[in-house]
């Protein structure tokens, strides 16, 4: 097995430039695969980490009546904070957030709103809500870039909402925009404002009252409270993992198709190879190799391909990959000018797991490919073959 | 010399059959994945363009200004008469009329009264006239749960888990309660036929669809329509076309100073699509450049392959006095010969394989958790004239090349040792 | 000095005490005008669109407060409706549907027929007196008429607006203006009452305008265009079946 994998690499060397571009071709597709599935992973990764910095922490509960889709249960689905969340929310590893319905008139327009009470001094999410405790004549308000949009609202603006408080009395306020932030995350944007969790307690007369609590760490310890519905971290990052899948599954095409292309010069090369060196096969034989063996040399010779190819890629992939890792895969647009829900820059984040099955993957497709041709030497005639006689 | 050549090719097999085989896959694959890259790329595109936003979108100055309300009393007027204009002008975009609106549906018990009640988003669309592509378009068919497409006026499709929330099935009647053009309220009844997945929360939560005539009748929009969106002629978005028809209608039709006139939006001034546009042809450049650049390493290897393959034969010829340099020109035009076509071939299967992609689509069904109308459980290729010529880069030139690089072994060969070689 | 302190308290609160007494006794004034044991009133309601205005006729029978059956008789798309409401339930029976539906939860804050009154507007039916504590602020001049200005501020929780101003007409006892106030103090709607006509011997504005003030727009109008009080209405009208009749 070592001689063969000895004359296998003399062969390939040997040949020269045909190897060499081979080999780059596979080690394109070590590093372009590995590359596009790390962008995928790292997708995923900014995706997950801008919810839970903006929107569901490390995991949340919520209100039974809860349910963010329909805006007319909303003031019916919040309770007062269960005793058992005291001692966490003292610590602030878990914060209470009231949501209410209410409607703002920007410019005499009419526009529903789901405005969220928040506590100014929370580590948890990156919401810049400490500019909630500016002192101002109206009450401060922030709102995500998506509201600012679709309401026409910047910082220092004044709008006025209405609401209706526990009794169903009109309320209203002038509210004043005190920041904008762009989170990636839609459903922590879009028709929402953040107000002090205090004030809005104290506008719908609803004390020490909350709709949903959020985590600081995913691994907090869940205990049962009646009332409350326990929401985990993979359930609320739910459509971020179907769209992720959707994405992959169109991306294994274009990795199949890569692969396939790097495999025509493999199998063209082999063909090549077993034409042009029949003499050579000839005299294996006839020094006693079976043909099996024989057989086995060939493949191994193709399959190293595949070995140089991970060499050479590594040689320009570690750089690139890591290059791409530190400073991202920037979208070559200006995505902030259309204010949308999207990541400048994705960071390819690559798992040894990624990289593993990748090399996997290319080296036993590189494997088959270089045996299919290899299969014709043994209906070879040894001596026939020894003449260099074509067959 | 190119017929003779053109001859030899023809009918030396084992000079021309592996080179061309080669040639045409790598050509087939580059304007597959051409094609299918751009399809994939444009799925999400087009998904927006179907479901809502249309190639161009045309609506009143007032109803664009408060989109997000669907406030059908600013919708357009007299649209027989603007449709027949629009179709005048604009003759090979496929127009189609929509009607987004609110409301509430209301199950009836056994004696009429309210059983169950929910707030929908409902859709008014073209299902019933015999030529709409509507159905298609949503992916309608394929996203049914239970019973069966609305067959006649006054039958819609709901959500599924919408249907389960208000306890109907297909053959139950529901009331629609909203408000009409100018503002009254309005109920409507209408008969389920059958039940939806969309696939997105939001709207399989509380979601109809309706044909847009049973919506005008219901909410009283005589003659009127909210939306009328526009489809490009091939089916696929273009940026650079959408623009300069949106050009031309907003410069005749619009005028701000009405707020009633009608005004053009692309789909790239919607929702931020204009981002995911730039985003997508970069996106398809990166990997189509890559892509073709290792093709073209395969190709010259293939070159390099083609011309040892006939180490034999240019002994042969030299043996026999033909001049090296004689000998390296017919064999750089027969390399001409054979990638143009392999890459006539290959550009044709290529075609042919990413047409059929684009016809039926690649069925994803396994990853996705059935079909719905958001996400389609396919994914399809699309031809762009791009495809017609991007595999002869690849496929003509590289394959040359190679046999340019090979070819120069030719004039270190030494008398000598070709009849070594010949003896063989 | 103290003395004089004193006397001028004593001067405020008998003053206090006696516009306290004053604004019950005009708003009692003014139930006495506008209070019937029943009445039915054939009313156009007009409301400016953005676009067009339109205006729909109804017929309505009342009894007190609690009870009230609506039929619209124009437009044609609108002919037929019927709306009935009993204490604090509203059903509303559409012809051409054939169904009746009970108005309910947030529904209930929508706006009627497009106007910039919602259905719980119309469904208040308590005593003005009964929820909210007046005094008189004051007295203006609307339209060249002399009229008090009462505040009168929420004694109950449960209730849609806090306070509310109303301008009565110091001779005839009609409202001639009001204005509804959220718990903040911002203005969020107002009414005006003009063609104050004497029907039956009683003065009673014929047109009310309605405008919601956070909003654009024109309000909506409100004309009686017959009315008549104390009459003989049979009973069966308040019920779901008479709906479907």
């Amino acid at each position: 097995m070592k001689l063969a994998i000895k004359l296998a690499y003399r062969n390939l060397i040997g040949a020269g430039l045909r190897t060499w571009l081979n080999v780059i071709v596979l080690s394109f597709s070590f590093v372009v695969i590995i590359w596009m599935r790390g962008v995928m992973l790292g997708w995923d990764h900014q995706a997950k980490n801008d919810m839970i910095s903006f929107e569901i922490g490390g995991g949340q509960y919520w209100h039974e009546q809860y349910d963010p889709l329909d805006p007319f249960s909303l003031n019916e689905s919040n309770a007062k904070v269960p005793d058992e969340f005291s001692e966490l929310i003292k610590s602030g590893d878990l914060e209470p957030i009231l949501i209410v319905q209410g409607t703002i008139y920007p410019l005499g327009r009419m526009q529903s709103v789901m405005v969220k009470g928040i506590n100014p001094n929370q580590t948890i999410l990156k919401i810049p809500t400490s500019k909630l405790d500016t002192v101002v004549n109206a009450i401060p308000a922030v709102i995500g870039g998506m509201t600012a949009q679709s309401s026409k609202l910047s910082i220092g603006d004044y709008v006025t909402l209405r609401w209706r408080d526990i009794n169903g009395t009109f309320d209203a306020a002038e509210l004043v925009i005190v920041d904008v932030f762009y989170s990636n995350v839609p459903s922590a944007e879009a028709g929402q404002i953040y107000i002090d969790i205090e004030k809005l307690r104290e506008m719908m007369i609803m004390p020490e009252s909350a709709t949903i609590f959020t985590f600081r760490n995913s691994e907090a310890d869940w205990i049962e409270v009646e009332g409350w519905r326990q929401k985990s971290f993979k359930e609320l990052t739910k459509q971020v993992d179907n769209m992720i899948k959707t994405k992959t599954a169109g991306q294994s095409v274009f990795y199949f198709i890569l692969l396939l292309l790097a495999m025509l010069g493999i199998f063209d090369t082999q063909v090549l190879s077993i034409f042009r060196r029949q003499k050579e096969i000839g005299t294996y034989v006839a020094l006693g190799y079976t043909r099996k063996q024989v057989v086995g040399l060939f493949t191994v010779e193709g399959t190293m391909n595949s070995i140089l190819a991970a060499i050479v890629g590594a040689i320009y992939g570690i750089p690139f990959l890591a290059w791409q890792a530190n400073h991202g895969f920037t979208l070559p647009i200006d995505a902030s000018q259309f204010g949308m829900a999207m990541s400048q820059t994705l960071f390819p984040v690559y798992s040894i797991g990624l990289i593993f099955t990748t090399i996997l993957i290319v080296m036993i497709t590189t494997a088959v490919v270089s045996y299919i041709p290899s299969r014709k030497i043994a209906k070879m005639n040894p001596t026939e073959a020894l003449r260099g006689k074509l067959q | 010399m190119i017929k003779f050549l053109l001859n030899g090719v023809i009918r030396d097999k084992s000079r021309s059959r592996l080179p061309i085989i080669v040639v045409s896959v790598g050509v087939m694959l580059t304007v597959f994945l051409h094609a299918y890259i751009t399809g994939f790329m444009g799925d999400a595109l087009e998904m927006n363009a179907k479901f809502n936003y249309g190639h161009v979108k045309i609506m009143t100055n007032a109803y664009a200004e408060n989109i997000e309300l669907n406030p059908i009393d600013l919708a357009i007027i007299d649209v027989e008469d603007f449709l027949e204009k629009l179709n005048a002008r604009y003759p090979h975009i496929k127009w189609s009329q929509r009607i987004q609106f609110g409301g509430l549906v209301d199950a009836p018990d056994e004696y009429g009264e309210t059983k169950a009640q929910g707030p929908a988003f409902g859709l008014g669309l073209d299902i019933l006239s015999p030529n709409s592509q509507e159905i298609d378009r949503l992916n309608l068919a394929n996203s049914l749960v239970r019973g069966s497409l609305p067959a006649n006026s006054g039958e819609i499709l709901i959500s599924e888990l919408f249907s389960r929330k208000l306890q109907v099935n297909p053959g139950d009647d529901v009331t629609l309660i909203g408000s009409s053009m100018n503002g009254s309220m309005v109920m409507y009844n209408f008969t389920i036929a059958g039940t939806l997945s969309f696939g997105v929360d939001i709207m399989d939560k509380g979601s109809i669809i309706v044909d847009i005539e049973d919506v005008k009748i219901a909410l009283d929009m005589n003659d009127a329509v909210s939306e009328i969106i526009g489809f490009l002629p091939d089916g696929y978005y273009n940026h650079k076309n959408a623009l300069s028809i949106q050009d031309d209608f907003n410069s005749k039709c619009n005028n701000i100073n009405d707020e009633f006139a009608p005004v053009m939006l692309t789909l790239g001034d919607q929702g931020g699509m204009g981002a995911y546009i730039e985003l997508s042809q970069y996106w398809s450049w990166y990997i189509t450049f890559v892509f073709i650049i290792a093709m073209s390493l395969v190709l010259w290897n293939a070159g390099l392959l083609g011309a040892l393959r006939r180490y034999g034969e240019v002994g042969i010829r030299l043996a026999m006095g033909e001049t090296k340099g004689h000998v390296y020109t017919s064999m750089i035009v027969e390399s001409v010969i054979i990638g143009i076509i392999g890459s006539v071939f290959g550009t044709f299967l290529g075609l042919f394989f990413a047409f059929i992609l684009q016809e039926y689509g690649l069925n994803i069904e396994g990853m996705m958790e059935g079909a719905s109308v958001m996400f389609p459980n396919t994914i399809n290729a699309r031809i762009t004239t791009m495809d017609f010529y991007i595999g002869f880069i690849p496929g003509v030139i590289s394959t040359v090349i190679g046999t340019m690089l090979a070819g120069i072994g030719i004039y270190k060969r030494q008398t000598a040792r070709l009849f070594k070689e010949l003896e063989a | 000095m103290k003395a004089q302190i004193v006397f001028i308290n004593v001067f405020f609160i008998s003053l206090l005490s006696f516009c306290q007494v004053n604004a019950d006794y005009i708003l009692k004034r003014v139930d006495e005008n506008m209070y019937s044991e029943n009445r039915i009133v054939e009313s156009s309601m007009t409301i400016h669109g953005r676009r067009s205005s339109r205006t729909i006729t109804s017929l309505s029978y009342s009894v007190g407060d609690s009870k009230t059956y609506t039929e619209y008789l124009s437009p044609a798309k609108e002919k037929g409706t019927k709306m009935l409401k009993l204490d604090n339930q509203l059903w509303i029976y559409n012809p051409s549907t054939d169904r009746i539906i009970q108005i309910s939860g947030h529904m209930l804050r929508q706006s009627v027929m497009g106007s910039d009154l919602s259905y719980e507007d119309m469904m208040e039916d308590r005593k003005l007196t009964d929820i909210y504590d007046s005094e008189v602020v004051g007295e203006e001049l609307i339209n060249d008429r002399k009229a008090y200005v009462l505040l009168l501020k929420a004694n109950v929780s449960d209730i849609a607006y806090d306070s509310r101003k109303i301008w009565i007409d110091s001779e005839r006892f009609v409202p001639l203006k009001e204005e509804l106030f959220a718990k903040s103090g911002q203005l969020l709607k107002q009414t005006t009452f003009s063609d104050i006509k004497k029907i039956d011997g009683r003065w009673f504005p014929t047109t009310i305008l309605y405008k919601d003030m956070l909003k654009q727009g024109e309000g909506t109008e409100f004309k009686m265009l017959e009315i008549k009080f104390n009459q003989n209405i049979p009973e069966h009208i308040f019920s779901k079946a008479a709906l479907r009749q």
